[in-house]
C-alpha cells in the first residue's frame, strides 16, 4: 500500500516549550494508525500540524503526495477532523451543524444533502437528525460531531480521542462506525486515544508518545513482544547485583532490574519514622518474563533460598499499558 | 462563498438567541421612546414662550394699531397681550404688571395724515429694568421701521401731487398708486433680504453657529449609533463562542481562506447592524408619529443617509473584530463592550447630541467614531445636508474602519 501520510520531523515549539520533538512517522492508505500517549503527550499538536490548524515550527509532511507546508489547502481537501472538543453548534440541529460543515468543504445541493444523510446513518442518527445538539446526550454529541468530519468523505480522517466522556454503548457504536468506514470505504484513519483498550481493539499500528516524542512505534503485536509474558514487579526488603544476576538467569525470566525507588517525603517536624514504614520503603525488582508462571516459582523459590521475604507482588499481562509503563516507567493515565 | 455560509450560520444562531435579538432590536427603540418623550415633555416646557410680556392698551384698534400690534408680536424678544385701559392701569399700580404699552386713540388717522404720534410705555417702579429696556428698544424698533415706511409713503405722496400739471402718459406711468405699491414691495423685500445683514460673533469662534435641531429628533440618529455598535459585541461573542467550543479549529482546519474565515464572521454584525438601522430608522418616522411624538426626518439625500449607514454598520463590524482580538475571556467581552462601547457611545454624541458635545468637550469627541457617525446622520437626516456636505464625516468613518480592521487582523489569534 503506498503511504498516504509520510511525517519527518515534525516540531512545535510554544515559545520555550517543545509540544513535539522531530516527530516521523509513515502512515499507509487504508490503515487505522494509533496514536498512543498520556494526555499532554503531544498527540493533539501533532494532529493539529497536520491539519493545517498549527503551523509547525520546523520538519515537514506530505499527504497524499502534498506538500504540508507548500499545499496547504490541497491537503485540507483530504482530510477530515473529529477534534476532541464537541464542535459544533449546540443550537443548531444535527443535521443543520453536519450540512453547515460539509458546505464549507464545497458540497452543494443534491450532493451536500446525500452526503448528509450518509453520515447521520453511518453514525447511527438518522431518526434524531432534526434534533437540537444542546438537547442530546454525551455520546449522540459524539457521534453528531463524527459526521461533521466525514460529511465530506475524506481520505485521511483525523479522529482526536473521539470517545471522552461516552457511555459504552455510544463507545461501541462510534468504535463500529469507525471500522465500517476504513473496511467498507477504504479511509485511512489516525486515532489518537489515551485509552489503550481502543487503540488495542481498533489500529494496525500504533506510535506511542510521551513528552512531546514518539518512545516506540510498531504493529501492535510487535510492540507487546517488547515484553514477552509480561512483566512482574516483586518487592523485597534488600536486594544487590548478584541477585539481580541470578535471577536474570532463571528458566523464564527475560530481564530483571531494579526499580528506582522514589524518594520518600521528609517527616513533618515532630513526626516519628515508624517501623512499618521503613519496612514497607524496601526494593522492587521488575522482571520482564518469557513465561509469567515459570518467572514467578522459580523467582520465589530463590528468594526463599535467599531467606529474603516477599514484601509486594504485582504481574501485568503483556499489553500496551504494561508496554507503555515498560518504557517511560509511568502509567498512560497519570 | 465559504464566508456566506460562515455568516448564514452565524445568522441561524444569532436569531435563535431571542434575548440577543431583542436586546438589539427592541432595546434601542424603547431607549428613543423614553429620551424622545423626555426631551420632548424638558424642551417644551422650556419652550413655553419665555418672551416678556407686554401688556398693550389699544385705545385705536385701527389697521396701524394691528400692524404695529402684529410685528411687535413678531419682532421676537416680547409677547403682546391686550388689556382693556380700565383693567391694566390698576394691575400696573398694583406692580402686577411690570409694564404697559398705550397706542393712542386716532392712531391709525395720525399716521395717515403724516402727524406724529406718541406711544406711551409705563413701568411700575420695582418693574426689571433690563425686561423694560429690552421692551422698549423692541418698541422702538419696530416703530422705526413703521416710521420710514410712512414717510417714504408719504413723501411719494408729495412727489406724485408735484406731478399733477405732467402730462396723462407720465402721470398714468408714475401713479401713486403705482409708485406707493413699488416702494411697499421694496421695504418688504428689505425686511426679509436686507441690503446689509447683521451677523453677531462671540470673539474666539470662527464660524457662524450652526441652526440646532430639534434634540428629541436627535436621539434617534444618537441611538442609532449607539446600538449599531453595540452590535460589535456579537462579532466579538460569536469568535470566543467558536473558539470555545473548538469548531474554530474545525473551521481552521478546513479549506478556507483565514481572511474568508474573518468575513464571514463579521458579515452578520454588518446585515444586522443595517436592518437595526432600518427598524430604529422606521420607528423614528412611523412610530413615533403613531406614538404622538415628532417624526425624525430622513433629509433630502437617500444616497448620502445609505453611505452614511452603510460606513456606520462597516465600521461597528471592524470594531467586533478588534474586540474579539483584543479580549481573551468572556468576562473581558462583556466589559469592553459596556466600559468602552457605552462611554464611547457617550462622548461620541449618541446620549448628548453632538452639537451640544462640540461646545462641551472641544476636540476630544472626535477621536470616536461615534461622533462622526452621530454628526454624519444629524447632518443629513436632521439639518438636510446633501453628500457633498457630509464628505468629512463619511471619510472620517472610512478610515476608522480600514482602521479597525488594521488592528483586528494584525492582533487576531488564530491559534
Amino acid at each position: 500500500m503506498p503511504a498516504i501520510l509520510e511525517v519527518e520531523n515534525l516540531v512545535k515549539k510554544f515559545g520555550d516549550f517543545e509540544a513535539v520533538k522531530g516527530a516521523s512517522f509513515t502512515v499507509e492508505e487504508g490503515e487505522v494508525f494509533g496514536l498512543l500517549g498520556p494526555n499532554g503527550a503531544g498527540k493533539t499538536t501533532t494532529i493539529s500540524m497536520l491539519t493545517g490548524i498549527l503551523e509547525p515550527t520546523s520538519g515537514t509532511a506530505r499527504i497524499g503526495g502534498h506538500d504540508l507546508r507548500k499545499e496547504p489547502d490541497e491537503i485540507k481537501k483530504i482530510n477530515g477532523l473529529v477534534p476532541q472538543d464537541l464542535a459544533l453548534y449546540p443550537t443548531l440541529s444535527a443535521r443543520t451543524n453536519v450540512s453547515f460543515f460539509g458546505s464549507i468543504y464545497g458540497l452543494r445541493g443534491k450532493e451536500l444533502k446525500e452526503r448528509v444523510e450518509d453520515v447521520l446513518r453511518i453514525v447511527a442518527l438518522t431518526d434524531r437528525a432534526d434534533g437540537v445538539v444542546e438537547k442530546f446526550s454525551g455520546g449522540m454529541k459524539r457521534r453528531v460531531n463524527i459526521a461533521a468530519g466525514l460529511v465530506h468523505q475524506p481520505r485521511l480522517l483525523f479522529l482526536d480521542e473521539p470517545t471522552v466522556g461516552v457511555d459504552p454503548q455510544s463507545r461501541n457504536q462510534i468504535f463500529e462506525s469507525v471500522l465500517r468506514l476504513n473496511r467498507e470505504r477504504g479511509m485511512t484513519i489516525i486515532y489518537t486515544s489515551h485509552y489503550m483498550e481502543e487503540v488495542e481493539h481498533l489500529c494496525n499500528r500504533v506510535a506511542i508518545i510521551d513528552g512531546g516524542r514518539i518512545i516506540a512505534m510498531d504493529t501492535i503485536k510487535n510492540l507487546i513482544n517488547i515484553l514477552g509474558g509480561g512483566v512482574i514487579y516483586f518487592g523485597v526488603p534488600r536486594v544487590d547485583n548478584a541477585l539481580l544476576q541470578e535471577m536474570a538467569g532463571l528458566g523464564g525470566v527475560q530481564e530483571a532490574t531494579l526499580v528506582p525507588r522514589e524518594p520518600a517525603p521528609p517527616p513533618s517536624p515532630g513526626q516519628e519514622v515508624k517501623a512499618e514504614t521503613q519496612l514497607a520503603a524496601g526494593e522492587t525488582i521488575k522482571i520482564v518474563a518469557r513465561q509469567s508462571q515459570q518467572a514467578v516459582l522459580n523467582v520465589i523459590n530463590l528468594l526463599n533460598e535467599r531467606d529474603l521475604a516477599l514484601t509486594s507482588l504485582e504481574i501485568l499481562q503483556p499489553n500496551l499499558e504494561s508496554v507503555f509503563l515498560h518504557l517511560t516507567g509511568k502509567k498512560l493515565r497519570e | 462563498m465559504n464566508a456566506w455560509h460562515i455568516a448564514l450560520k452565524d445568522l441561524r444562531i444569532f436569531f435563535k438567541d431571542r434575548d440577543v435579538a431583542l436586546q438589539l432590536f427592541l432595546l434601542p427603540l424603547l431607549f428613543i421612546f423614553v429620551y424622545s418623550g423626555a426631551i420632548s415633555a424638558i424642551t417644551s416646557g422650556g419652550q413655553q414662550d419665555t418672551r416678556i410680556q407686554l401688556p398693550v392698551v389699544d385705545l385705536d384698534a385701527g389697521p396701524s394699531a394691528q400692524t404695529l400690534l402684529r410685528e411687535l408680536d413678531e419682532a421676537g424678544g416680547v409677547k403682546v397681550e391686550l388689556h382693556d385701559e380700565a383693567e391694566a392701569l390698576p394691575l400696573l399700580k398694583e406692580g402686577k404688571l411690570g409694564r404697559v404699552l398705550t397706542i393712542p386713540a386716532g392712531f391709525t388717522a395720525g399716521i395717515a395724515a403724516g402727524q406724529q404720534q406718541v406711544l406711551r410705555l409705563v413701568s411700575h417702579p420695582d418693574a426689571d429694568p433690563e425686561k423694560t429696556e429690552a421692551v422698549r428698544l423692541v418698541v422702538q424698533g419696530v416703530v422705526r421701521d413703521m416710521s420710514l415706511e410712512a414717510q417714504i409713503l408719504a413723501s411719494l405722496q408729495q412727489m406724485a401731487d408735484m406731478q399733477a400739471d405732467a402730462p396723462a402718459a407720465v402721470r398714468e406711468a408714475f401713479s401713486i398708486e403705482r409708485l406707493s405699491a413699488q416702494a411697499r414691495s421694496q421695504f418688504e423685500r428689505s425686511q426679509i433680504e436686507p441690503l446689509i445683514r447683521l451677523v453677531q460673533k462671540v470673539p474666539g469662534q470662527d464660524v457662524e453657529r450652526e441652526k440646532d435641531p430639534d434634540m428629541s429628533q436627535a436621539s434617534v440618529p444618537g441611538f442609532a449609533v449607539l446600538f449599531i455598535f453595540l452590535t460589535a459585541q456579537a462579532t466579538a461573542r460569536s469568535i470566543y463562542d467558536e473558539k470555545k467550543v473548538g469548531s474554530f479549529r474545525r473551521l481552521l482546519a478546513a479549506p478556507i481562506a483565514k481572511l474568508a474565515l474573518l468575513a464571514g464572521k463579521i458579515l452578520p454584525n454588518f446585515l444586522i447592524a443595517l436592518v437595526q438601522m432600518a427598524v430604529i430608522l422606521a420607528f423614528g418616522v412611523l412610530g413615533l408619529r403613531l406614538l404622538g411624538m415628532t417624526p425624525v426626518p430622513l433629509g433630502g439625500d437617500p444616497l448620502a443617509l445609505l453611505l452614511a449607514i452603510v460606513l456606520i454598520a462597516l465600521c461597528s463590524s471592524a470594531f467586533g473584530l478588534v474586540i474579539a482580538a483584543l479580549a481573551r475571556t468572556e468576562s473581558q467581552i462583556g466589559g469592553l463592550s459596556a466600559v468602552v462601547l457605552w462611554s464611547m457611545g457617550m462622548l461620541g454624541g449618541s446620549l448628548i447630541p453632538v452639537f451640544m458635545l462640540d461646545r462641551l468637550l472641544g476636540p476630544v469627541p472626535k477621536v470616536i467614531p461615534h461622533y462622526w457617525a452621530n454628526r454624519a446622520l444629524t447632518n443629513v437626516m436632521l439639518r438636510g445636508l446633501r453628500l457633498a456636505d457630509v464628505t468629512v464625516e463619511l471619510a472620517a468613518l472610512a478610515a476608522f474602519a480600514a482602521l479597525f480592521f488594521v488592528i483586528g487582523l494584525l492582533r487576531f489569534d488564530f491559534d
